[in-house]
């Protein structure tokens, strides 16, 4: 176990390297011109080359690459070029970084603890309104993007009633968060639920629940002790993802309700071609995702007798 | 000796969408205390229907009993309820399941699969119960019980796991255990063992068994009787001798004609009963065995007839009865000639 971690942890800087490149790449041969943008479209070209030479693209790709891979590792990963000139790239992320922790936590917790007792009472009540409500609402939340749900609450809750606040970030425990984390709840709800439901369903079908009610077992126990425990395993995974998410920040949400995460960052960058931000987010992320996929790895270890890792 | 089980007319259905499933169609039959009686059959005869509706294991919905009579130890277990049917399951009637790979829980260790029950019915405490489980796994024949008690059930092999379901069955002391087909999923030589403990077992603690079959030469030195069955009716209830020796229903020579044996000079050539099983949906007016039966006549295909006795505790459901031992005889003499 402890060899499979070490191995994992070890494999990391190579996969970072690997995705680094690639976004690297992208961000240098992508459509678009970063330094055209800077200028503006009626620039002279002299002015462009001179603005080139400056920022060092003019160099070869490798380079750039291997300049911006010295840099990176000193936590330096370079300036903003357009969305705030010349501000450090890691002060602007690492502003953002914790505002958008907080709020995505808030959303996968509201999965966790909202969507799973919801599936378990769907799974138990099958064929029920209770289950017939819930699945209507696992659709809604699964299908409804947030760019539609987003306006439709603020103009509901927040301009017809006045109930809550349009946006902004006043931190954790405000109201300002409420209509954000909904919006951004409604998936891993959803996601959490249906697959609570699902797994629950054909885990009850299990001989070994049937083994169990062969016992003598009352409900309470075959449900929770034999039941529920193998349905949830598989959660794990798709905790993991939403996990690994955290970091991601949500571009559409935070943009809508103006909120200084690192989503609407990543949003300005991208329309911005602001390229050194989208790099030092897109390594984040991959980051992120990697530990994330470690950690369920792990924590699979850990709840399901079956898996030893070698 | 006493009547320890009295099965009364049991019927079991499924509604499904594609129709009603006619699993279990008025069976009757009884064990008495100690007893062994061995249940015979094909996939889809109801044999598992009808011990899962003893038990009240039928899933509902679909499945459901709409009539009969389940008398256990005086008690009719069709009529208590769910409270007190839980104190019965695992404590007076345990059952251990055909597959030993998916009826142990994953998840959790033998210790916690075994104890559980006797937590819950004899009020042990956790050490009481570790203690006796140990014993249990021991007396099924579990090397270093002490230290296997711990591990989940993925650590065991088939045989292993099934001797732990049969600790698991008898860890409260059953008066009657339910084996469904509980060495199907097993090889041949770990079969035989399995049967032999739990001969040795029900010699050493002295409960009735049901011992669900589809192989009727397991039974030959385990059951005192046999019933067979077929489309979810008893059609042949006999001691185990007169049922390898003199059996009365075609349904129960064709499956003995399909049996391969060893005590014969030469070998013979098996005799498979042709065609299926009748569609328990919709179900056939006269003997459900009439269209695969060699003896058919025009009122089977009519009327399904009753069990009547043809021996002092030997019963058919067959309007002609033919004399197995005479047909028997003369199959084996015709294949030797051949």
């Amino acid at each position: 176990m402890f060899r499979y971690i070490v191995n994992r942890v070890l494999w990391l800087p190579v996969l970072l390297l690997i995705i680094s490149f690639i976004t690297f790449a992208l961000g240098v041969y992508g459509p678009g011109d970063p330094v055209q943008q800077l200028l503006g479209q009626r620039s002279d070209p002299e002015t462009v080359a001179r603005i080139r030479r400056e920022l060092g693209l003019d160099r070869p790709l490798l380079v750039q690459y291997a300049d911006y891979v010295g840099r990176a590792l000193r936590g330096d990963f370079g300036e903003s070029i357009t969305v705030a000139r010349g501000q450090p790239v890691a002060k602007l992320i690492a502003r953002g970084l914790w505002v958008s922790i907080q709020l995505n936590a808030v959303a996968v917790a509201l999965g966790v603890v909202v969507g799973v007792p919801l599936g378990v009472l769907a799974a138990i009540r099958r064929n029920t309104l209770l289950d017939y409500v819930t699945t209507a609402g696992v659709v809604m939340g699964i299908s409804l993007p947030s760019f539609l749900t987003a306006p439709i609450l603020l103009w509901l809750l927040s301009y017809k009633v006045r109930l809550l606040p349009p946006g902004g970030w006043d931190g954790l425990f405000s109201r300002s968060v409420i209509l954000p984390a909904i919006v951004l709840g409604a998936g891993p709800v959803a996601v959490f639920a249906r697959q609570t439901r699902a797994n629950l369903i054909e885990v009850l079908d299990q001989d070994y629940v049937r083994t169990a009610r062969a016992k003598g077992l009352p409900e309470v126990l075959i449900l929770g002790r034999h039941a529920l425990r193998n349905a949830l395993i598989p959660l794990i995974t798709i905790f993991g993802l939403m996990l690994g998410g955290l970091v991601t920040g949500a571009f559409i949400t935070e943009t809508i309700f103006g909120i200084p995460g690192i989503g609407r960052l990543g949003f300005r960058a991208f329309s911005a071609r602001d390229y050194p931000i989208l790099t030092a987010l897109t390594l984040l992320i991959a980051v992120s995702y990697t530990l994330a996929n470690l950690l369920v790895d792990v924590l699979y270890a850990f709840v399901d007798p079956r898996i030893r890792y070698e | 000796m006493a009547r320890l089980l009295d099965v009364r007319n049991l019927e079991t259905r499924f509604y499904t969408q594609d129709g009603v499933v006619h699993a279990v169609n008025g069976v009757s039959f009884h064990v008495d205390e100690g007893e062994t009686l061995g249940i015979v059959g094909e996939s889809g005869s109801g044999k598992s229907v009808t011990v899962l509706s003893i038990m009240r294991l039928i899933p509902s919905p679909p499945g459901k009993i709409t009539n009969g009579e389940v008398i256990f130890e005086g008690r009719d277990l069709l009529k208590i309820d769910e409270e007190e049917m839980r104190e019965v399951r695992g404590n007076r009637i345990a059952m251990i399941f055909q597959d030993p790979m998916t009826s142990l829980n994953p998840v959790l260790t033998i210790e916690q699969q075994i104890t559980e029950a006797l937590e819950l019915h004899l009020g042990m405490n956790h050490q009481q119960a570790r203690r006796r489980a140990i014993e249990l796994l021991k007396m099924v024949g579990i090397p270093a019980a002490e230290q296997r008690i711990d591990n989940y059930p993925h650590q065991f092999s088939g045989g292993m796991r099934q001797r732990v379901m049969i600790a698991m069955g008898l860890a409260c002391n059953p008066r009657l255990l339910i084996a469904d087909e509980p060495t199907t999923a097993l090889d041949v030589t770990i079969q035989a063992q399995i049967v032999e403990l739990v001969k040795r077992l029900r010699d050493e603690i002295g409960m009735a068994i049901i011992w669900i079959t589809h192989d009727l030469s397991l039974l030959a030195g385990l059951a005192d009787r046999i019933i067979v069955m077929y489309a979810g009716q008893v059609v042949e209830s006999a001691p185990t001798a007169d049922i390898y020796r003199n059996p009365r229903h075609p349904y129960t020579i064709g499956l003995l004609q399909s049996i391969p044996r060893l005590d014969e000079k030469r070998r013979e050539r098996l005799a498979p009963i042709e065609g299926l099983p009748p569609d328990l949906i919709d179900y056939p007016q006269g003997c459900p065995f009439a269209p695969r039966c060699r003896f058919a006549v025009e009122r089977c295909f009519e009327e399904d007839p009753p069990l009547e006795k043809v021996g002092p505790e030997h019963e058919a459901a067959c309007w002609v009865k033919p004399v197995g031992q005479e047909v028997l005889a003369a199959w084996r003499a015709a294949v030797l000639e051949s």
